[in-house]
């Protein structure tokens, strides 16, 4: 019941098994129980697979999710930009963003600038609330 | 004394971290016939498991213009097998239960943006390969040749959803969303090419009337010139892929015939190709055009370079009749003016200082920019000049979004390894023209060839029908506009042998005009290769063309009518397609079943000319020199809703020190001149007299360089020379030397001397008339008195 082959794994997941095959390549999955003809897929294979539809789903790629899996952090220099993008996102407040980012990444910092000044203006506001009030 | 480190062999690595490469293909070489309407094609996969199990490798490329595969054929120790074409769900299918069963298994099959994955499995340890693919495809048709575009690698292309990352140094990879995408399976992309798979070519070229000559911007070819054919052969040993190539075939006339045979079937095929200039000249006309400039972050360098290169030659040609909108764009999209502008000197000065602001970064929202485009032109319409590198992925929405628009988009293609498929069918899909160059070439002159053209077709409401031809169809339906400069192409079939006519009708200037081809279908070595090529253009037109309603019930049934519709015309054509791909399983002796293989993409390499960065950026990398970059422009007690902020930052702030941009070569002079004309065709000067000569000294150079009225990318600035010159109000020697000039110049002659080093100093002396008077006079011969001596 719970050992399946590749392609009853590929036809419950919905995941294609050349890309089954490709995940393992890459480290994302474990390799089949057993190897040869009787190779059999179990429920770590499954729960794998929809590990990486959700990390998948939040923007990684498969080299982050591998690493995330991993445990891999790496730090090697960059370039130094040619240019960056100013966001004054309050009156204190100045972000700057290399321009040479690429567009995915943009987007990203976008979301989580978006946040920020969201949460900086409810504070701003709380604040004000808490000094009318006091008033 | 320093360590001498030790060396065993070679082996390609890689250059950032050493690494040894393992390449599972070795080699792809390029092989076929060019002919005048598309190319018939045969490229070679060498593989070469050099792992110590089995494995799967997947190469992943990109289908050139019009093009569909044939089939394939694997070849190997004792075999030599051939595929089958098979709808897709059955060809996976027959693929995995072979490689279950441990046999050597094969697998064609396209996607969207016409990628197509090519994988090979159950690769032995030690074992080679040889995958022989045959394909069909189009070529990029000009009145007076063609050019042939073929890519040995595949553009990464922006997708708002796609995700990229660099993996290791130097290594990048890109995934697609798999709910629009399926399973493809992207290259990673090498930002070094050198040590990947070595890539050649060796063409025929076959011209139906005699190529005048053969060259290639991308790579260094070597021509033979054999009876009524050229060889065209990769010139080094091997080369890299991280470009695409590109052959230029010029011929020595415009070719006005058809091309004809008979199919294996017996069924007669053809393809007429009919000239620009069977169609008329060109009529001058005011035009709106809207100039659409690609800034996104994957133009960044030379080609951004190119394009704004072009825009500004563009802008330098319009007239003052016309009316033109200028955007750029990347995530989103920037008008130089809310509304079309008259092209005014100093709307075009304006325009050419808004795009020497123009920086590339960010994605590339095509669609968007379309669609601003069309909000420009509104309901009176008008053209749309697209520049950009088309390196979107999902380009049949964008294509979708444009048809719906109802105008006219010309392409100007600009890259080393470009969506040339994607921007002739948005080109083709709304009536436009595409060019496409590469980062090596001269953007003006080409930019200007096309502006030239576009805006006024020389025929509209084309029309095509067939006399005197049994069972005669035309399919495709031919384009329904015919600009200058590109030929009309018909392609059609009959029962069989026949002899008739094909008759072509079309619209200009207010009347209906019409020709008469003779057509005869007889036996010939062509009709099976037209039928395919006709077969192929009809699928990538299919493909092109998204399912109208992709959410619910009906809409399934609308993709599943799709789908069998696209299956019908692959099987008739035995063509693959999307719905049908091609799949071959080899038994080996000793294979075992069970084995799981390890997948392996082959890498390719990053286009030449695209920074690697733009697309590839390491994610766990946080910027560490923020401080390199001091805030030098931050207003105190500004304050603006943030989320409008992020629509737009507040400023781009280089550091001091700029890293030295290498820049293609510097700007024509002669373009710099032509973007001095003023509305009324002359140059600028003080008094009549003063603006004639300095007008008329440009003309002179202009000439000399061999731009004439009728010829030559500057021909319309020779135009409006002429017309200010032959109305300027002048002293009667002045006339008489202007007039004597003006008629060289209609007879497309030239004068010998330094024009451009006369102009060099303004304004020019008075005495410059008797300059011109004596070249005149010089080159009248010793005879004839000169118009300046006749006063005196």
């Amino acid at each position: 019941m719970t050992e399946l082959t590749l392609a009853e794994l590929a036809r419950q997941t919905g995941v294609p098994a050349r890309t089954i095959r490709f995940y393992i390549a890459r480290g994302l999955l474990p390799p089949p129980a057993r190897a040869g003809r009787g190779a059999c897929y179990g429920p770590e294979h499954r729960e794998g697979l929809a590990r990486i539809k959700r990390l998948q789903a939040r923007g990684l790629t498969l080299a982050e999710i591998a690493r995330r899996l991993g445990g891999e952090t790496r730090r090697d220099g960059l370039p130094v930009p040619s240019a960056w993008w100013c966001y004054p996102i309050e009156r204190d407040v100045v972000l700057w963003v290399r321009a040479d980012a690429a567009p995915w990444r943009l987007k990203q910092v976008r979301r989580a600038v978006l946040d920020l000044a969201a949460q900086l203006k409810t504070i701003q506001q709380e604040e004000d609330n808490d000094v009318d009030a006091s008033d | 004394m320093p360590a001498i480190e030790e060396v065993v062999g070679f082996a390609p690595r890689q250059a950032a971290t050493g690494q040894e490469i393992r390449l599972a293909m070795q080699s792809l070489w390029l092989t076929g016939r060019i002919l005048p309407v598309g190319a018939r094609l045969l490229v070679r996969h060498a593989f070469r498991s050099q792992e110590d199990q089995p494995v799967e490798v997947i190469y992943a490329f990109a289908l050139p213009r019009d093009a569909a595969l044939r089939r394939f054929r694997v070849v190997g120790e004792g075999f030599s097998v051939r595929s089958e074409l098979k709808p897709v769900q059955e060809a996976v299918r027959a693929y995995e239960e072979g490689l279950e069963a441990g046999h050597l298994a094969t697998l064609a099959r396209s996607y969207r943006d016409g990628i197509v994955n090519l994988t090979l499995g159950n690769l032995r340890p030690g074992e080679t390969v040889t995958v022989l693919l045959e394909l069909l495809c189009g070529v990029e048709l000009h009145d007076d040749g063609l050019r042939f575009r073929f890519p040995f690698t595949l553009a990464p292309c922006y997708h708002a959803a796609a995700r990229a990352v660099q993996a290791e140094p130097g290594l990048g990879e890109m995934e697609l969303p798999e709910e629009e995408f399926g399973d493809v399976i992207l290259p990673r992309w090498a930002a070094d090419a050198a040590g990947l798979h070595a890539v050649g070519f060796r063409l025929a070229v076959e011209t139906a009337v005699e190529a005048a000559s053969v060259g290639s911007p991308s790579h260094a070819i070597q021509v033979a010139v054999e009876k009524g054919r050229s060889r065209v052969t990769l010139a080094p040993e091997r080369d890299v892929p991280n470009r695409d190539l590109v052959l230029d075939v010029r011929t020595r006339e415009a070719y006005c015939g058809v091309l004809s045979g008979l199919c294996r079937q017996g069924k007669g095929q053809f393809a007429a190709v009919i000239p620009s200039a069977r169609f008329g000249a060109r009529r001058e006309a005011p035009r709106r055009i809207v100039f659409l400039l690609d800034r996104s972050g994957s133009m960044s360098g030379p080609p951004i370079a190119q394009a704004l290169k072009a825009c500004e030659a563009c802008l330098a040609a319009l007239g003052p009749e016309d009316r033109f909108g200028l955007l750029v764009f990347d995530n989103k999209v920037e008008a130089f003016r809310p509304a079309l502008v008259e092209a005014s000197r100093e709307s075009r000065e304006q325009a050419r200082a808004f795009l020497s602001t123009v920086d590339a970064c960010g994605g590339t929202e095509l669609a968007a920019g379309l669609r601003a485009a069309a909000d420009l032109l509104g309901r009176q319409g008008g053209d749309i000049l697209a520049v950009t590198d088309g390196e979107v992925f999902g380009s049949e929405e964008v294509i979708g979004e444009a048809r719906a628009a109802g105008i006219r988009v010309h392409c100007l293609g600009i890259g080393s390894a470009s969506q040339d498929r994607f921007l002739a069918l948005l080109a083709r899909e709304t009536g436009g023209v595409s060019r496409f160059l590469t980062p090596r070439e001269r953007v003006d002159q080409q930019a200007l060839e096309l502006f030239a053209s576009i805006g006024r077709p020389l025929a509209t409401e084309t029309a095509a029908e067939l006399q005197g031809i049994p069972g005669g169809r035309i399919e495709p339906e031919p384009s329904k506009q015919v600009f200058g400069g590109t030929p009309l192409v018909v392609f059609g079939a009959s029962d069989g042998p026949a002899s008739g006519s094909l008759a072509v009708s079309w619209q200009a200037e207010g009347e209906r005009r019409r020709l008469e081809l003779p057509l005869e279908i007889a036996r010939s070595g062509l009709g099976e290769t037209l039928r395919l090529l006709r077969g192929a253009r009809l699928i990538t037109d299919l493909e092109s063309r998204p399912e109208a309603e992709r959410q619910g019930p009906l809409g399934r049934r609308a993709e599943r009518r799709a789908e069998a519709r696209l299956r019908r015309l692959s099987e008739s054509y035995g063509l693959a397609s999307r719905a049908m791909a091609l799949v071959a399983v080899v038994e080996r002796a000793g294979d075992q079943p069970g084995v799981l293989p390890a997948t392996t993409v082959v890498p390719v390499g990053m286009p030449e000319d695209v920074a690697f960065g733009s697309y590839f950026l390491d994610l766990q990398e946080v910027p560490a020199k923020c401080v390199a970059a001091p805030p030098r422009r931050v207003r105190p007690g500004l304050y603006v809703a943030p989320a409008r902020l992020l629509d737009e930052p507040e400023a781009i702030v280089a550091p001091d020190v700029l890293p030295a941009m290498a820049l293609c070569d510097a700007f024509d002079p002669l373009l710099e001149l032509a973007c001095e004309i003023l509305p009324d065709g002359g140059l600028p000067g003080a008094g009549e007299e003063e603006r004639a000569l300095t007008s008329l000294l440009a003309l002179l150079w202009f000439l000399a360089e061999g731009h004439s009225e009728r010829c030559g990318p500057y021909r319309k600035h020779v135009r409006r020379l002429v017309g200010f010159l032959a109305q300027a109000a002048l002293s009667e020697r002045a006339r008489r030397i202007a007039d004597e000039v003006l008629e060289l110049a209609r007879r497309g002659g030239s004068l010998p001397g330094d024009w451009k080093g006369l102009l060099a100093a303004r304004p020019p002396a008075p005495e410059l008339w008797d300059r011109i008077a004596e070249a005149l006079a010089q080159q009248a011969g010793p005879s004839a008195a000169s118009p300046g001596a006749a006063i005196q």
